[in-house]
């Protein structure tokens, strides 16, 4: 047995974002390191010495109660993040087109500072509050390009 | 007599659930009189080995628990932490207490002395005063 194959077990029972994962594994590495290399102080061979670290640790428990902890953390950011481009849509129809429903021109849009300054918030909030931004950037590139899409596209009704 | 040795097994299992959910209870406690104690970054190998060592043996439990508990109290802020070491060497996650986990761990120990008052008359263990 060696430590990756402990990691592995303790792998085995995450289901994570991978660079949480990554996090985790590696904070797990530097403990069962640190246990393996007191226990082979005290005299015990390399695999007994790995043996007793993985059972100290608890490999079953601990994967269980970590993917417990963080399992919620992305969903909730995820949400919260994807809600925020959401809202955005919101401001940006009520304050960049035009109140009867149509798309205004793009030369306009354009010149409006209030599509830049909303954009730029929209942009920029869930890079400064969540971890989990790559749920904002998407949530965000896609509601960007559907408005593009829409604006460039004449006479359409938004 | 199979009876009574179930009925012990189902002690034991019992009595070992209870610390086991004593021990839940106060991890948050000790955990942050420990960083405060400390006054100095800890990583989750030296916290066990310290609880462990202070508690003279008492609050041992499966090492890998420590850290889901230490990831919900820096989600909860009141914990903080960051990488120590250079890549390529042995990198180890290291936290320390935040202002809102010394008021938390004020206010928890208030709790824990009035409580621990209550039961030690409750079952007899205070000591007469001066």
């Amino acid at each position: 047995m060696t430590i990756d194959e402990v990691l592995a077990h303790i792998r085995a029972g995450l289901n994570l974002e991978a660079e949480t994962e990554h996090e985790l594994l590696e904070e797990i590495r530097t403990h069962l390191e640190e246990a393996v290399e007191e226990a082979h102080n005290r005299g015990l061979d390399e695999e007994a010495a790995l043996t007793q670290a993985a059972v100290r640790f608890g490999v079953a428990e601990a994967a269980q109660e970590l993917q417990a902890t963080h399992i919620g953390w992305g969903t909730l950011e995820g949400v919260a993040a994807a809600a925020l481009p959401v809202l955005f849509a919101l401001v940006l129809r009520w304050t960049v087109f035009a109140p009867d429903g149509t798309a205004t021109g793009w030369q306009e849009l354009l010149s409006r500072p209030t599509l830049w300054a909303v954009a730029a918030i929209a942009l920029l909030a869930p890079l400064l509050r969540f971890p989990r931004r790559r749920y904002a950037l998407i949530s965000w590139a896609v509601f960007w390009g559907l408005s593009v899409l829409i604006i460039t596209s004449h006479a359409v009704s938004w | 007599m199979i009876t009574n040795t179930r009925g012990t097994a189902q002690q034991g299992k019992g009595a070992a659930r209870r610390i086991d959910q004593m021990r839940k209870g106060t991890t948050t406690l000790a955990v942050l009189k420990l960083l405060a104690d400390s006054g100095e970054p800890m990583h989750g190998y030296q916290i066990i080995q310290e609880l462990e060592s202070r508690s003279q043996g008492h609050f041992r439990f499966k090492e890998g628990l420590i850290y889901p508990r230490l990831h919900q109290m820096e989600k909860e802020g009141l914990l903080k932490s960051h990488w120590e070491g250079e890549p390529g060497t042995r990198r180890r996650k290291v936290y320390t207490i935040t202002d809102k986990g010394r008021r938390q761990l004020e206010a928890e120990m208030r709790q824990w002395e009035t409580f621990s008052q209550g039961m030690s008359a409750l079952l007899g263990f205070e000591q007469a005063g001066p």
